[in-house]
């Protein structure tokens, strides 16, 4: 989780990503975060983020993304 | 069948009785019947093609789907003696027939948008490269009837066929339902592009006739009428007037015609997209909404998540996410990284999706030239200020501007608004030279008008006496566009007025009738069809 944070504080140091929940609902996160965040989970947590996880319930808030880490850990 | 025709009214009127008659199970065989009659009326020999893509579609997805669900079983019930290595070995050859038959069905489909759409402009453009080095042009003698709403329905099914093979939705196993996601009739001409999870399920869900879905809905539907009959088609002579013309007018008219452009395609496409929305919401059904106040936006990159928002999420979906996370475009971006810096090397996987997907909206819209520039010019203004992120936040910072103040926001807004119709503009005058031409007019027009007649010349032209009247209900119409946006800002328009007495509720809307009957339907027959239904 720490890991997450360090990255997410990186591409936008504004949010409070402990409690936001809508990251994409409410725009704080856009397209273009979403590619940089990609990357850098993919290199941080060595998986392979392939396209069908990018949906916003999977990007709203820490928590979903963790879930989608180790799902994606779980299928590799 | 036009859509502001009595007989679309009619077949509407026909529909909706039909489909709250029969029992809620059997509802969508209601829809499926009025979409072939619908789909069979634009010609029946171009029902063949939308078959073919049901057909394909619905195959493929489900061996993809067999596929997927032997190798659970095989999984399940081999629990105890495969490796982890075992699976992934079984997981890579599935997952290899399972992309064979996605990209079969992918060549097949979007070869068949390619040869109606695209066959026309491939030739034109080898005519032009063989003619450089001194070789005949072919004659093209291809005649091609393109069928209706090929480019919709093929992007729509294609989005489906991804999803099955991400493993995102299983594979509908009933055909007819697969077909009647495919050629709905509502949104079979311009949309909105739905996900199966999301339509299908409004599709195929029991829903009850209510007094509220049913007010809401034909409310929804004259609001759209109002904008398409009375605001877009009493514009739309007017606008190509100035548009085939420009030469002949000064920078101010053609700049007035461009500013015009913008409302009369708006008005166009919403308005079509309320009559839709609507009448689906008097079935209780609800459509993917393809607007979101546009013109509000403070970015082009903004913009374009507000204007056709299905088209924009499809695009991003399909197209965008798979090419900036791919294993090459990644392996770019570190190594930009390494050699043009952190910050701007980020933007490089991003900036490759944004060329591919930029240039593919242009040809999506038209096969021209003109139509490849407008997505270039949308795609570069979008990647400029993802670069140029960095130097703006540091401008602001120096300036001290704050980005909520109200006075920056109205100008990131009018100046969006602004850029635009200058880009919207350029392919709709015909070849990309006519559109730099029609640039150029705005700022080099030597005429100056000299009396209101030249000034907008145009009016008189189509309404003589009537042009003053014409005119207040089109500048009120805008207004209103205008204002009804304003009030969206907190709550849907039709939730506003429900807090008025139902006499006032009534004048709007017998008002808005009068104005649909007085001006609109007499604009209808000088106007065209739907403006996004030619793509």
């Amino acid at each position: 989780m720490e890991e997450l944070l360090e990255i997410l504080e990186e591409i936008n140091p504004d949010i409070d990503y402990e409690t936001a929940t809508a990251l994409i609902d409410d725009k704080m996160l856009d397209s273009f975060s979403i590619v940089s965040l990609v990357t850098e989970i993919s290199d941080a947590f060595d998986i392979e983020i392939s396209p069908k996880y990018l949906i916003p319930e999977n990007f709203n808030s820490v928590q979903a993304m963790m879930k989608m880490i180790e799902t994606i850990q779980d299928e590799e | 069948m036009s859509i502001t025709s009595v007989t679309f009214i009619l077949f509407l009127l026909v529909t909706v009785i039909l489909y709250y008659l029969i029992p809620g199970k059997y509802r969508w065989l209601v829809l499926l019947a009025s979409s072939m009659f619908f789909y069979m009326m634009s010609g029946i020999s171009n029902g063949i093609y939308i078959l073919i893509t049901a057909l394909s579609t619905f195959g493929s997805a489900i061996f993809m789907q067999k596929i997927t669900d032997s190798q659970k079983r095989y999984f399940k019930e081999n629990k105890e003696s495969l490796t982890r290595e075992d699976k992934a070995i079984i997981k890579k050859k599935n997952t290899s027939k399972r992309k064979t038959l996605l990209i079969l069905t992918l060549i097949l489909n979007f070869g068949i948008l390619c040869v109606f759409k695209y066959s026309h402009f491939a030739l034109e453009q080898f005519n032009n490269a063989i003619s450089l080095f001194g070789a005949q042009p072919i004659e093209d003698t291809m005649k091609f009837i393109i069928p209706l709403g090929i480019s919709f329905y093929t992007f729509q099914s294609m989005g489906y066929l991804a999803d099955v093979y991400w493993n995102k939705i299983p594979a509908e196993k009933n055909f007819l339902k697969l077909l009647l996601f495919v050629s709905f009739f509502p949104q079979i001409t311009q949309g909105p592009i739905s996900s199966f999870e999301q339509l299908g399920k409004e599709l195929f869900e029991e829903h009850k006739f209510t007094y509220k879905n049913y007010s809401w809905g034909i409310q929804r539907m004259m609001w759209g009428f109002f904008k398409k009959m009375v605001i877009a088609d009493t514009l739309s002579p007017w606008v190509y007037d100035v548009f085939e013309n420009y030469s002949q007018y000064s920078g101010i008219t053609t700049l007035i015609g461009a500013f015009m452009y913008s409302v009369l395609i708006y008005a166009d496409f919403s308005g079509y997209m309320d009559i839709v929305c609507g009448f689906c919401e008097v079935l209780g059904i609800k459509l993917t909404e393809n607007f979101d106040r546009p013109y509000f936006s403070k970015s082009i990159a903004e913009y374009w998540r507000r204007w056709h928002i299905s088209l924009g999420v499809w695009f991003k979906s399909y197209i965008y996410y798979p090419i900036a996370v791919s294993g090459w475009n990644k392996k770019l971006g570190k190594f930009s990284q390494k050699k043009l810096g952190k910050t701007f090397g980020k933007t490089v996987p991003a900036s490759v999706a944004l060329v591919v997907v930029w240039l593919t909206t242009g040809l999506w819209h038209g096969a021209s030239m003109a139509y490849v520039a407008w997505g270039g010019v949308n795609g570069l203004f979008i990647i400029l200020s993802l670069w140029l992120e960095p130097v703006y936040d540091k401008c602001k910072s120096k300036l001290k501007i704050k980005e909520s103040a109200t006075w920056f926001r109205a100008f990131q807004t009018i100046r969006t608004f602004i850029l635009v119709t200058f880009i919207k503009v350029l392919p709709e005058v015909g070849t990309l030279s006519e559109g730099f031409g029609l640039w150029k007019n705005i700022f080099t027009s030597r005429i100056i008008p000299d009396s209101w007649q030249t000034l907008l010349p145009f009016v008189d032209n189509i309404y003589d006496d009537k042009s003053i009247r014409t005119i207040g209900v089109v500048i009120f119409g805008t207004l209103l566009i205008f204002i009804t946006s304003m009030i969206q800002r907190k709550q849907p328009i039709r939730q506003f007025l429900g807090k008025f007495p139902l006499i006032v509720k009534i004048a709007v809307f017998v008002a808005l009738f009068f104005l649909i009957v007085y001006f609109g339907i007499p604009a209808s027959g000088n106007a065209g069809g739907f403006m996004y239904a030619q793509f």
